[in-house]
């Protein structure tokens, strides 16, 4: 009951500060009002949500949705985009906790068969879903002009932009539940091998669309060779970091949420200035932590402690920005693309897990894990919107109303699979607990 | 006074300063402005311009934080030594008013052009004075200093009360002063009683966190949003979290503790940053420095009359170095006024660098007995 009366009164509160203030004047100053709001009302429902057995995440999605500029209008569109500060933090941040979940010591025994599964799974659903892209190209409403080579080539674009994963909404959700265990480990390490895979067949398909569509001759290398710098850059910049971090955590061990978060910048700020992806460059840095020294629990703790708000105000921003007219637009379309995307994995795990010698009780529900689409497939679909814009647009269109769709119900799903798998919480045991006899009356001297 | 003199009071006053266990040369105010304004766009421009208005948000942030502070200070210190909160306020008051009126009397004399209202800048420059540090004892033994501690806490409150109708007269949106100030109030303390609701029944440390953060972004945030005073909102939602029952306050105090340094630290910086020397500011910084002197003499003398226990003729010399809150007030309207306090923020800047050095020969003379 209290925390219903503290949503009334900070929903109160900001909708009478944002319809007292100048949009004109007031809008560059919006971002503290969205930051505090988001981080309260959006844990609000997130908590609510763990009640009723939901993921915390959707709760922050949701309650974006119902407050960003599509519905409530409580945060305006410049808050919303305001609110977008933190995502290269919160991205660099979340890969390191992916990072620091992959020990390989743990992993060795099913790695190989985790990785036959991502690799038959990702084969099953190119060979379903790219000639069903091709025979309905027609009706899609892209460019049903297309023939010959032109459609295959786009076909085959389209395919890997449906069928990509997303690695942040699996670690946050992992994150978020603390679940640990195979079903965990097995659907991360897929995604991330399938969304590494995805990003190369992606610039190859990238390719192929521009000979068939004559915008460039066969035989330029230039993409391949900025790709490999940005994959293996990437991954060493971040191997680079994690080592240095690692020494930092041995020889001075303090201050380490600030330290953290200092990397946690220079991976997700000077990373794109070097053109290295942040995800995989922190990613390949809490890996190292993890593996190379002993010191990965404690950074961990850090980790963990300083993620809820990043990830709370970061999980509200995406749900103002999930676009509902696109949805109300192309909505049957996308709901039929999405069932029949469902339906591929589910298959494609099916199968993969039988080919890879995974245990069924493990393997048969990772399919849930994989219904998410977030920020990877969001990059693929505007590098080719602006690449292409006549027909890229509707490439976006379709591709940001299927995001809205996965983005409110994958998290639901896999959640459902965690606790079914019993894996929820697990991160917790054996964790010390944290002190609440700290506090003392020392007065406070501003100056 | 030639230089070897000078250096004579400056040992002396030294001595004196470590006898009564107050801080030497190391103020923060001293090094982190200087520091700011070095990096800054003026200098070095290692912080540019871009990057500071970047840092505006975080400002008010921090802004409404130390209003936190002070609400809770007074919270707990205000109730139980009402005569020294009465003692801060008659001694805040006095100084407002001496440099409040010795600077409209110079800018009509000077005929100085302006950006602001001369009497908004008089007043504004009044509010930056009346504040001080609590002096950095570490004594035991030295009451006097304890008293004048709790006497330079409490003076916080008076300029952060009349800044908030302060910066509503200075900000862009049209709104009489005393309205200004009572939105500012009631805001923070709406926010003040979410935080209460939510705060002590956290589950866990990690979901506290979510709300303490969440609560101090919305005081800066909404303050920032509708041209009001960060401080005040802080000043009020920290008041509110003492007097209501739990324990919110002490947790609150318990996490704010860690960012206190890193804070005053930002603030000071980006003060530091923001400077830009103009002959206005120059102007005004010496009636400024001499005033504010005159003033926390005068304002301690009479104080001291009502708040037992220190000296007449020594209050105020504990009170001169000016600390951090009339740098803040100076930064939050340089923010409402888009830069158009530019002046006042170079005349309070210099001023608490001044004062600060001017505390070194002005010492209590408690210390030297």
């Amino acid at each position: 009951m209290r925390r219903v009366f503290a949503l009334i009164v900070t929903v109160g509160v900001v909708s009478l500060v944002v319809s007292r203030g100048s949009p004109d004047l007031s809008a560059a100053r919006a971002t503290g009002l969205a930051l505090g709001f988001a981080l309260i009302a959006a844990a609000l429902t997130g908590a609510f949500f763990e009640k009723i057995h939901l993921p915390r995440v959707s709760g922050y999605l949701i309650f974006g949705l119902l407050c960003g500029p599509y519905l409530g209008n409580i945060i305006t569109r410049p808050m919303a985009r305001d609110l977008q500060i933190v995502n290269g933090l919160a991205i660099a941040l979340i890969a390191l906790i992916a990072g620091l979940e992959l020990n390989y010591a743990r992993l060795k025994p099913r790695l190989a068969s985790m990785t036959k599964l991502g690799v038959v799974t990702l084969l099953l659903l190119y060979a379903t879903l790219g000639p069903l892209t091709w025979l309905s190209w027609p009706v899609l409403p892209i460019a049903p002009e297309a023939t010959g080579a032109a459609r295959l080539a786009l076909s085959i674009l389209l395919t890997t932009i449906i069928v990509s994963f997303s690695p942040t909404v699996t670690i946050a959700v992992i994150a978020d539940t603390r679940a640990r265990g195979p079903l965990a480990e097995t659907v991360l390490a897929t995604v991330v091998i399938a969304d590494l895979v995805l990003i190369i067949v992606f610039t190859v398909a990238m390719q192929m669309v521009r000979w068939a569509t004559g915008a460039s001759v066969p035989g330029d290398v230039s993409l391949l060779v900025r790709l490999s710098w940005e994959i293996f850059g990437s991954l060493a910049f971040g191997a680079l970091l994690g080592a240095l971090f690692a020494i930092y955590l041995r020889l001075i061990g303090r201050e380490i949420t600030i330290a953290l978060l200092g990397l946690c910048v220079v991976l997700s700020e000077l990373g794109p200035l070097l053109h290295f992806e942040p995800l995989l460059a922190a990613l390949a840095a809490g890996l190292v932590v993890e593996n190379i020294t002993p010191s990965g629990d404690q950074l961990k703790e850090a980790v963990e402690r300083g993620a809820l708000p990043v990830l709370v105000v970061f999980f509200a921003a995406a749900g103002t920005s999930l676009q509902l007219d696109a949805l109300a637009i192309v909505g049957l379309t996308a709901a039929a693309v999405s069932a029949v995307r469902l339906i591929a994995i589910r298959g494609a795990v099916a199968v993969g897990t039988r080919v890879s010698g995974v245990p069924r009780e493990i393997g048969d529900p990772v399919w849930m894990g994989l219904v998410s689409q977030a920020g990877v497939t969001l990059g693929l679909t505007i590098l080719v919107a602006s690449e292409f814009p006549t027909w890229g647009a509707n490439v976006q269109s379709l591709m940001v109303a299927l995001i809205a769709l996965h983005e409110l119900v994958g998290p639901v799903i896999f959640r459902a699979a965690l606790a079914r798998a019993g894996e929820i919480g697990k991160m917790d045991e054996g964790a010390p607990v944290s002190e609440q006899g700290e506090l003392d009356a020392e007065p406070l001297h501003a100056d | 006074m030639t230089l070897a003199s000078l250096a004579g009071r400056l040992t002396a006053g030294l001595r004196t300063r470590a006898a009564l266990g107050m801080r030497p040369l190391t103020a923060p105010v001293i090094i982190f402005i200087s520091l700011g304004f070095l990096i800054g766009p003026q200098v070095l421009g290692f912080l540019p311009a871009t990057a500071l208005a970047g840092l505006d948000v975080v400002v008010s942030i921090g802004l409404a934080t130390l209003g936190v502070f002070i609400g809770l200070a007074v919270g707990r210190e205000g109730m139980a030594a009402r005569r020294l909160f009465v003692a801060a306020s008659v001694e805040g008051c006095i100084t407002i008013a001496i440099v409040a009126w010795a600077v409209i009397a110079l800018l009509g004399v000077w005929q100085l052009p302006t950006n602001l209202p001369p009497v908004l800048v008089a007043m504004a420059l009044g509010l930056c004075a009346s504040a001080s540090a609590a002096p950095a004892t570490d004594s035991d033994g030295d009451a006097a200093g304890r008293v004048a501690g709790r006497v330079a806490d409490l003076d916080d409150v008076l300029p952060i009360v009349l800044g908030g109708g302060l910066i509503v007269l200075a900000g862009p949106t049209p709104r009489s002063a005393l309205d200004g100030a009572l939105l500012t109030i009631v805001l923070g303390l709406a926010i003040g009683v979410a935080g209460w609701l939510l705060i002590e029944r956290a589950e866990g440390a990690a979901e506290r966190g979510v709300f303490i953060i969440g609560c101090l972004a919305l005081l800066g945030g909404c303050a920032a949003y509708l041209g009001l005073s960060p401080l005040l909102t802080g000043l009020a939602a920290g008041w509110l979290w003492v007097l209501a029952p739990g324990r919110c306050d002490l947790l609150m105090a318990g996490e704010l503790r860690k960012v206190q340094h890193p804070l005053i630290v930002l603030l000071l910086i980006a003060t530091g940053a923001s400077l830009e020397p103009s002959l206005a500011g120059v102007w005004l910084f010496a009636p400024y420095l001499v005033f504010r002197l005159a003033g926390k003499l005068i304002g301690g003398w009479t104080a001291s009359r009502i708040a037992a226990g220190v000296a007449p003729s020594d209050l105020g010399s504990y009170l001169i170095p000016p600390g951090v809150i009339g740098v803040a007030f100076a930064l939050n309207l340089n923010q409402v006024t888009h830069g158009d306090a530019g002046a006042i923020i170079f005349a309070v800047a210099l001023g608490a660098l001044a004062s600060e050095l001017m505390a070194l020969f002005v010492t209590p003379r408690h210390g030297t007995a």
